[in-house]
């Protein structure tokens, strides 16, 4: 009998206070994003989809060095260099698999040039396996990136022939 | 009786033992504290030193610590003494190299990124080592820019392949003094002074000369860069194979950097071997690789059907190959058929094509020969007795006299070229040059002997003439040779040769001496059909002087393997002892008339040779009679032509098969010294390719018989015939000498020689885009005086005429030449410059007119 | 004629019967052979032909104590003796007349107004060495001394001084007059022999040293014009004459070049020995200091020598003395500065010219001394940093000792002198961006 009390008390007692909880829940703001239609802002040092930077005169500021490729640990930098038209140096094809990048962040660090960076993106599902690899024209696009204040920290002075007195 | 001396002088040498690290060294006396360190394994940092050059200690990153001495001590220049104690890891060393790199890149800019040399500069590599990371230096750097095109780089160009960037020069006069010590040139300099110093191009010139290639190698920094390296790839992705070169003779040893993504060879570096190449490449071996990657090239194999030349399978091809020699062998019997095999190809090709034609067509219709004129078809000559002497490549290093016979070294012999060099620079070596014209090479001899074109013989009788008149010689052995000369007097042969007799007692003065001689026979004789004259000349003055105790003589080997198809029996007529070992390995040996080249074309003419087989090489381009073996050739009922390239002679092919390049199999190649060298496979097959044995053997394969059970009984038959030492043999007494004269047409009075450019060798180098920067087309060099009289300056075109061929090309007037010998290079297929020679004439002779624009 | 406008002391040395060289150079006709012939000259050089063997001239040389008067002072008959006998090789003497050295002018005095002297010297020292070929290696700058020179070899050609069979000895002597391109750097012994030989001016690796492998690869002696002007006086007045001039150690006369802020700057021959002070105070020598302040300092012996200060003005003027008192004789130019001088702008001075004259060879010396003068410049102008001399001490360190040739050492030694007797002064350029020397002259 004690056992039957029991029951119905939880019915009517502890049922209403669970699904309390519950209706708690639905006047509260919601924690998931309606994704695709809002997205979640990312933190500052994200490291989303890849970018190329270029020269304020819009020449590109990759020399093709191969140190991103080198210090790749995925292996997914591919990279051919070319001569241009003044003699310098720039890449003929620059290519990252974005199937096998692991977004460390390494080839960021290593270029000399700071023509490589990590920016906020991250979507990049495709139906083709081809559509994964990303060319120099890919990423060679204009980017949000305002001055980020990380990057200054990083920033050395890396003139060629030296800086000027003054 | 050399190797003695040598070795009594190296036991001879006191020695010096002294404390280097705590380790006990003992060192021969005069050897630098860097060289002994090196010699134990303990690194001294470098940049200015080298191993091939004379020390000049101005990087000042060598030093080490010795006690009890004030300063530093610069390790590359000072000498070890007994009872030393040296330090070469101290902390006084190491900061005194660190300010020393610190000093260096002061100036130098951080362009690592864009320079070629990231990755292998040794700069970049002491600056990790050493920890350096920042700079002191707050001022502007010094800039050089470039003067002749605006580039952001400062790069400038100097030469046809090289780059300079003055910015990255850290002054260590590498480059000048290879250029001034190994190579005698000076097309490179140093200018200014102080920190504003620069080392640049000679104003108004390039830097062209044969061995530019190896400046970029040796510079430690990127200063000089090479066009042909410029942006390819990082270093460190490159894959690295070991190689020989497939052009020189002598088989400088090479490393192949590949792209393996591409299969591709990126380019050459050496890979010292002081006893081939002493560690230079010439510009053909560096740049030659470029063939392997050129677009031309054969991918699949042809088959002439009504005329044109279709592209077919493999087994298309063989079958047809297959069946029509049937036919023609079941037509007119084996002998009919012929094979002219480039000596450029591996061992095993070789082999395996004498196998072919001795066993499966059963004739003796081979050579390798294919640009000789005239070959004897008798066995036993006196010049086939010379090129079966030894040769050791470095015993040119401690020879005291060194005599050149009808070459210019330059063109043909690059390593021997920088070895006399090197003789006399640091053996004070003395150099004879007997030429029919001025060499450039003769610029390190004592004295050039300009003769009379066609008197090879008699200048060679002149010089023991000179002996005799001088009282050098035992009277019996002046007897001896007086009677076997047609010449009575000195004055008589000199008169001939059109020579002062001083230079030739200088020159006999100097070959009967006791020191240690080297005699080279060049391709000038050995391709005139005065071989034989010369041979048995040189058989006289070697028995009258006893050059042949005293040294080495010989003819030098051509093509990267001459010396294997020798030894390989690849000739028509093989000696004795490769005759008796072939029986032995065969079983049998055909007994048909050995053919020479000229034999084989001599009977295709009369179609009694109809079927043909090339293997490699390019003979209708090589061969000095262009008519003659045309017509020839096409004469022929069925040709097949195996090479990387469409030519001349594949034109003419009713089959053409695809080749590989040397770099895409793994072969060996004799060099001329008889030392047998594997180049390792370092790129995949390009399109259809195959190597030349594998050919071979496919061809045999489908006639019906099997060369060879399995790889390793080819393998092992190759290696017993390679063990044949040269047998050094004489005559075994004086002998006699023909001198072969030519009556001279008035109405062609011009001699003419044909020979490879400095930066070509046969035919193949004029497809590699590097080489042709240097010279891309024929010319025709003549003395200045010729110019002046013939009213022509440099670059005109002139018009070239001999009784059978006429052609137009543009004149090279070089300062050198002081007689009227024209020379061609025969490299360039756009003129046809065989086509004015003669089989028959010893000296082909043009006449030249000025071309009316 | 044109003379050089150098005050000289020869009035003095006149009268004198202990000092020699500059007896005669205010004669005009003295660069006439004839009128040289007259004072008494060749007569060395006869002497030696007719009456002495080539062992007896170097013994005669070296027991008269005289040193080399280019800056290291080795004795010159020892380094005579150096020439190995039995080289079947020519051997060559060549003069270094290559005078570079700032502040430093008694060679072109003596080419100009004596040159005679300095063929007789060269001509007995080629006799004792057994060379046939001497050279004279001429400053490219000097173009007016290699007229002299060239014209006095013409007239001792005319005489029979030079050429074949030198009267009648059976000795034969040629002599070349080789102008440089214009380098200090051609001023060191090896450098110079480069030079001749048509190569870049740059010092060679020693050993093998220029006595054994020199010119051409053949035994070569090189020595400073007034070491060989003072060898016909030897072998005239005897070695025991010339070995009582001077100091024990230091024997004979030398020529000082005082410059500077001195009243009366010239050239002035005195005994080795000879007091500093009498040099710069005496009315016969200096005759004091411009404008009669107070001094500051002293260069004794070129310009790559270490300063004296003001306390050591008693110092004698010869090897020993000036060693011990930090600094050395050098090739005795005197170089006097007053209390107004900037230290910092001195140095300016003397490092842009070995910046200039840096022949590039050694790292540490080509790219040290540009290093050294923009920092110099810098604090000079009173924009140097904090530490800026501390690190100009540092190169200097790094530099000091690491180069093949001495020029490294003499551009970084009077630096480290200056930043050891006047650091205050470099400091205060740092610290107030000024000079702390009230000057009354203009620097340029």
């Amino acid at each position: 009998m004690k056992e039957v009390i029991k029951a119905v008390g939880h019915v009517f007692i502890k049922m209403p206070q669970g699904l309390l909880v519950t209706l708690k829940h639905l006047f509260k703001k919601p924690v998931t994003l309606d994704y695709p239609r809002k997205k979640k802002p990312m933190m500052p040092r994200y490291r989303g989809r890849h970018y190329l930077e270029r020269y304020d005169d819009g020449s590109e500021r990759c020399v093709c060095c191969g140190l991103c490729a080198a210090a790749c640990p995925a292996d997914a930098i591919y990279m051919e260099p070319e001569e241009g038209e003044h003699g310098e140096r720039r890449a003929k094809v620059y290519e990252i698999n974005l199937l096998r990048c692991i977004f460390c962040g390494f080839c960021e660090e290593a270029c000399p040039e700071e023509a490589i960076f990590l920016g906020q993106e991250y979507e990049f599902a495709a139906d083709k396996r081809n559509s994964f690899l990303w060319t120099k024209e890919d990423m060679l696009v204009p980017h949000p990136r305002k001055d980020n204040p990380f990057k200054k920290i990083i920033r050395r002075v890396r003139k060629v022939y030296g800086v000027t007195e003054q | 009786m050399a190797d003695d001396i040598k070795d009594k002088v190296k036991t001879d040498v006191p020695t010096v033992t002294f404390t280097m690290d705590g380790q006990e060294v003992t060192v021969a006396k005069g050897t630098t504290i860097l060289e002994a360190a090196r010699s134990i394994g303990i690194h001294i940092p470098t940049f200015c030193w080298h191993p091939k050059l004379k020390p000049v200690g101005s990087c000042r990153m060598c030093y080490v610590e010795i006690e009890k001495w004030p300063k530093l001590a610069v390790s590359c220049v000072t000498e070890a003494t007994d009872g030393m104690i040296v330090h070469t890891e101290s902390d006084k060393v190491k900061r005194g190299r660190r300010a020393t790199l610190e000093f260096l890149l002061l100036n130098h800019p951080l362009d690592c990124p864009t320079c070629d040399q990231g990755g292998e500069c040794e700069l970049q590599n002491l600056t990790f080592e050493h920890g350096i990371d920042d700079s002191r230096f707050d001022f502007q750097k010094n800039r050089f820019t470039s003067d002749t095109d605006n580039t952001v780089f400062d790069d400038k160009r100097i030469g046809p392949e090289i780059i300079l960037n003055r910015n990255r020069c850290i002054l260590c006069y590498r480059c000048v003094r290879a250029n001034k010590e190994a190579f005698g040139e000076y097309d490179l300099g140093v200018y200014e002074r102080g920190n504003i110093a620069e080392i640049n191009a000679a104003p108004g010139q390039q830097v062209n000369s044969p061995f530019s290639g190896n400046l970029p190698e040796i510079c430690p920094v990127g200063a000089l860069t090479s066009v042909d390296w410029r942006y390819k790839m990082r270093v460190w992705l490159a894959g690295k194979t070991p190689s020989i070169c497939p052009y020189s003779s002598s088989g400088s040893n090479i490393l192949i950097y590949t792209d393996d993504n591409k299969n591709l060879i990126r380019r050459v570096t050496s890979r010292c071997n002081d006893d081939i190449d002493d560690g230079w490449l010439s510009d053909i071996t560096r740049y030659g690789y470029q063939i392997a990657n050129s677009e031309e090239r054969l991918q699949t194999p042809l088959i002439k059907k009504e005329g044109k030349q279709v592209e077919a399978t493999w087994d298309e091809a063989l079958e047809v190959i297959c069946n029509r020699f049937k036919e023609i062998t079941e037509k007119k019997g084996k002998v009919c058929i012929g094979g002219l095999i480039s000596p450029s190809l591996d061992n095993a090709s070789l082999y395996c094509s004498s196998k072919l034609f001795r066993t499966v067509f059963n004739n003796n219709n081979i050579d390798f020969r294919t640009d000789y004129r005239m070959l004897p078809n008798k066995p036993d000559s006196y010049f086939g007795m010379l090129c079966n002497r030894s040769f050791r490549i470095t015993d040119i290093d401690d020879s005291d006299v060194i005599v050149v016979l009808g070459s210019d070294l330059i063109r043909e012999h690059h390593n021997e070229y920088l070895r006399i060099r090197k003789a006399v620079n640091f053996n004070n070596a003395r150099v004879f040059s007997l030429n029919p014209y001025s060499v450039k090479s003769a610029d390190v001899a004592q004295a050039e002997i300009v003769y009379n074109i066609g008197t090879d013989e008699i200048i060679l009788v002149a010089i023991g003439l000179a002996a005799i008149e001088m009282g050098l010689v035992e009277q019996g052995l002046a007897q001896g040779f007086k009677e076997k000369v047609k010449l009575g007097s000195l004055a008589e042969a000199t008169e001939v040769c059109g020579v002062s007799s001083d230079d030739v007692k200088l020159v006999a003065r100097a070959l009967a001496g006791d020191g240690k001689v080297s005699v080279i026979v060049g391709e000038l004789i050995t391709r005139s059909h005065g071989r034989e004259a010369v041979a048995s000349a040189l058989f006289n003055l070697s028995r009258l002087l006893g050059i042949d105790k005293k040294g080495q003589m010989a003819v030098l080997a051509r093509y990267a393997n001459s010396r294997g198809a020798e030894k390989l029996g690849l000739l028509p007529i093989p000696t004795g002892a490769q005759v008796e070992m072939l029986k032995a390995m065969w079983g049998k040996f055909p007994d048909a008339e050995p053919q020479t080249t000229d034999a084989m074309l001599a009977l295709m003419h009369k179609e009694e040779i109809s079927g043909g087989l090339v293997l490699g090489g390019n003979p209708i381009m090589l061969y000095p009679d262009r008519q003659f073996i045309t017509e020839g050739l096409e004469k022929l009922d069925f040709l097949v032509a195996c090479d990387l390239f469409e030519s001349e002679t594949t034109e003419l092919a009713d089959v053409v098969l695809p080749m590989s390049s040397w770099a895409e199999y793994e072969g060996s190649y004799v060099n001329l010294e008889g030392c047998n060298q594997v180049a390792c496979q370092a790129i995949k097959h390009i399109g259809q390719s195959k190597p030349a044995f594998e050919i071979i053997r496919l061809i045999a394969e489908k006639i019906g018989t099997s060369l060879f059970e399995s790889d390793e009984q080819m393998a092992t038959e190759i290696e017993q015939l390679l063990s044949c030492e040269p047998d050094n043999a004489t005559p075994d007494n004086f002998v006699d000498v023909l001198p072969l004269s030519e009556e001279v047409d008035p109405d062609f009075p011009i001699p003419l020689c044909i020979c490879d450019d400095p930066h070509h060798t046969g035919a193949l180098t004029q497809k590699a885009p590097s080489l042709t920067n240097f010279t891309g087309e024929a010319y025709i060099e003549m003395s200045p005086d010729l110019a002046a009289r013939l009213e022509v300056s440099e670059g005109q075109p002139v018009r070239v005429e001999s009784p059978v061929g006429k052609i137009v090309m543009p004149v090279k007037v070089s300062k050198h030449i002081d007689n009227d010998v024209v020379i061609i290079p025969r490299n360039f297929s756009q003129i046809r410059v065989t086509s004015l020679l003669m089989r028959k004439k010893r000296v082909d002779r043009v006449r030249i007119t000025k071309v009316d624009e | 004629m044109f003379y050089s406008p150098v005050r000289t002391n020869a009035a003095e040395v006149a009268q004198s019967n202990r000092l020699h060289l500059f007896r005669y150079v205010e004669d005009p006709e003295q660069v006439k052979v004839e009128k040289f012939e007259e004072h008494g000259g060749y007569v060395a050089w006869k002497k030696v032909l007719a009456e002495m063997e080539p062992s007896q001239v170097i013994e005669e040389v070296k027991n008269s104590g005289l040193r080399g008067r280019g800056g290291a002072g080795f004795p010159t008959g020892l380094k005579w003796s150096f020439v190995p006998k039995d080289s079947p090789k020519p051997r060559y003497l060549c003069c270094n007349a290559d005078e570079s050295e700032p502040g430093t002018c008694k060679d072109r005095v003596l080419m100009e107004r004596d040159p005679h002297a300095i063929i007789e010297g060269m001509a007995i020292a080629s006799y004792a060495i057994g060379c046939h070929q001497m050279f004279i290696y001429i400053r490219g700058e000097f173009a007016h001394c290699a007229d002299c020179m060239e014209k006095a070899m013409k007239e001792a050609y005319e005489h029979g001084h030079l050429g074949k069979n030198i009267h009648g000895s059976g000795f034969d002597l040629d002599m070349i007059v080789h102008t440089g391109g214009g380098a200090y750097i051609c001023g060191e012994e090896t450098s110079l022999l480069n030079s001749i030989e048509g190569e870049r001016g740059m010092s060679r690796i020693r050993p093998p040293f220029p006595a054994i492998e020199g010119l051409y690869s053949c035994p070569t002696i090189v020595n400073n014009v007034e070491s060989l002007a003072s060898v016909p006086h030897i072998i005239n007045h005897g070695a025991g004459w010339y070995k009582s001039l001077g100091t024990e150690k230091s024997c004979g006369s030398k020529i000082f070049s005082l410059s500077g802020h001195v009243k009366q700057p010239g050239n002035y021959e005195v005994e080795l020995g000879f007091s500093l002070k009498k040099l710069i105070y005496d009315k016969d020598y200096g005759g004091g200091i411009l404008g009669d302040k107070k001094l500051k300092g002293v260069i004794p012996g070129g310009s790559s020598t270490p300063f004296l200060t003001p306390d050591m003005i008693d110092i004698k003027l010869d090897y020993e003395s000036l060693v011990e008192g930090g600094s050395m004789l050098g090739s005795g130019a005197v170089i006097v500065f007053h209390e107004d001088t900037c230290i910092v702008w001195v140095i300016k001075r003397l490092i842009r010219f070995y910046r200039h004259e840096s022949c590039g060879k050694c790292t540490p010396c080509r790219e040290g001394t540009a290093w050294l003068e923009e920092l110099i410049n810098r604090i000079e102008a009173g924009r140097g940093k904090p530490g800026d001399v501390e690190k100009v001490e540092e190169i200097c360190g790094n530099i000091l000792g690491h180069t093949v040739c001495p020029l490294g050492d003499a551009a970084v030694m009077p630096i480290l002198s200056t930043l050891k007797l006047w650091r205050d002064e470099w400091q205060y350029h740092i610290d107030h961006g000024k000079c702390m020397v009230k000057t009354d002259f203009e620097f340029k």
